[in-house]
């Protein structure tokens, strides 16, 4: 148990931010939290937290200082994924890390089939761009359903772990959007994509991302906010 | 450590070549198998790796020979992927720190390989890239290097080590060299910047990294520069 305080930097709309705060709630971290207005941000940010004036972000130890003015002996840490396996690093007892090197390995493939076949085609589809139907979209549904294990309630096992937190909140923004019609696609492809999912062949898929939107972690953190892009 | 390692690779490419470094470096008993990947055998694709890439680790199941692989080893895909396995799987060897700080902060940089050096040097030598997107990419890696340490993170060989190093070889092979699509004198004007005043830092860490018997006995400079000379030919 560390003693270390944690400020995690984040905005309700950001689904990159969104993995850590799952992550901090499965493992039942004590931490500050500081919404970052994206379209508007704080001119201490870059230079005192993040360079790459991102979210998420974490400043970590250091003294107990208010999140605006952020202390310079706190070591500050970035990327979505890296502070997810950083939490899961610091409360190894959570589970939210398999204890097994191979399901560990399973855990991270996962999230690099998510992280190329997956994440990038949300932000591309919701803004409209011609390269991504809805036949890209079932292959990327296709890709995840490919290696979910059979009968296992989550991505690697029945234990919900960083795999299924890197999913979850790019799979939830993203159903919001085809379900609402919200976005810059074209809406056949959003009904052709609904239709397609109707399928039974599909339902490993369905009941898992089911389970991903019905875990407490992911409904406490999530805000079904616009985001700026789509007005 | 009992269980069986077999690492899939090709001779030529800087994501087997990652795995090999780490596992040297460790001293990990392993059995190498080249693979020929403009000819792949059928017990590669059907047992090994349906999609066909390397590197690809086994792991347990009986020992067997690297052309006979049993369907009940575990196989791990994706170079930092493997790299985090081994780590997993030898948490006492210094390929990833113990403490979670320090671990993160060896994550970012391979993360930052990827992002700010790989993509920008490749393209470069493709000829599709900018000469100025691959300095920035060097300066922003530089930016994260300690001050007077012999390696990346801390003061042992991790996961960043052995990731950024096969890509430094390459890059010292393309600038002596000037081997690549991009203009004429490209490469050989990139080397000359690179060891100037600003990279300093950054110079000494390759030259390290480069010195290290690991690389030395897995990098084949031959070989790669016979296959840049075919792969990246500059128009006429």
């Amino acid at each position: 148990m560390p003693q270390e305080q944690i400020t995690l930097y984040t905005a309700k709309v950001c689904p990159y931010a969104q993995r850590t705060e799952i992550a901090l709630a499965e493992v039942g971290a004590p931490f500050k939290r500081y919404e970052i207005d994206l379209a508007n941000k704080p001119e201490w940010y870059a230079p005192k937290v993040n360079p790459a004036s991102k979210v998420p972000a974490i400043a970590y130890g250091g003294p107990d200082v208010p999140p605006e003015n952020p202390s310079p002996e706190s070591t500050k840490l970035a990327e979505s994924l890296i502070l997810v396996e950083f939490i899961g690093d610091l409360y190894p007892s959570s589970n939210i890390l398999p204890a097994d090197p191979v399901l560990r390995a399973k855990a991270r493939f996962f999230i690099e089939l998510v992280s190329t076949k997956f994440s990038p085609n949300y932000m591309k589809f919701a803004s409209g761009n011609p390269e991504v139907t809805h036949t890209t979209l079932l292959a990327g549904v296709d890709a995840i359903q490919g290696i979910l294990p059979d009968g296992a309630k989550y991505a690697v096992s029945d234990q919900y772990t960083i795999a299924d937190i890197a999913l979850a909140p790019f799979w939830a923004r993203f159903n919001v959007l085809v379900q609402k019609g919200i976005g810059a696609y074209k809406d056949e492809e959003r009904k052709s994509f609904l239709k397609a999912l109707e399928d039974p062949k599909y339902a490993k898929f369905n009941g898992y991302v089911q389970r991903l939107l019905a875990r407490q972690s992911f409904k406490s953190t999530f805000h079904e906010v616009r985001p700026l892009f789509w007005r | 450590m009992s269980e069986q390692l077999t690492l899939y690779l090709h001779k030529l490419s800087p994501y087997s070549e990652k795995v090999q470094l780490a596992l040297t470096e460790i001293n990990a008993p392993y059995k190498g198998y080249h693979v020929d990947l403009s000819n792949k055998p059928e017990w590669f694709t059907s047992i090994v790796n349906p999609v066909g890439k390397v590197p690809t680790l086994t792991y347990g199941g009986p020992s067997v020979d690297p052309e006979d692989p049993s369907p009940l080893s575990a196989k791990i895909t994706e170079s930092n992927v493997i790299l985090e396995f081994l780590a997993d799987l030898y948490p006492d060897s210094g390929l990833l720190p113990k403490d979670p700080v320090l671990r993160a902060k060896v994550r970012f940089f391979v993360d930052a390989t990827t992002k700010h050096v790989e993509n920008p040097l490749y393209d470069f030598v493709r000829g599709q890239g900018s000469y100025e997107d691959v300095l920035k990419g060097f300066e922003f890696f530089q930016g994260l290097l300690e001050e007077a340490e012999d390696f990346a993170v801390g003061d042992c060989y991790t996961i960043a080590d052995a990731c950024i190093s096969p890509h430094l070889a390459r890059l010292k092979t393309v600038t002596e060299n000037d081997l690549g699509k991009f203009r004429v004198g490209m490469g050989l004007k990139l080397g000359e910047e690179l060891k100037g005043p600003k990279f300093t830092k950054f110079t000494r860490y390759v030259d390290q990294m480069l010195e290290r018997p690991s690389l030395r006995q897995t990098y084949d400079e031959e070989g790669v520069i016979t296959y840049f000379k075919t792969a990246f030919v500059r128009a006429q």
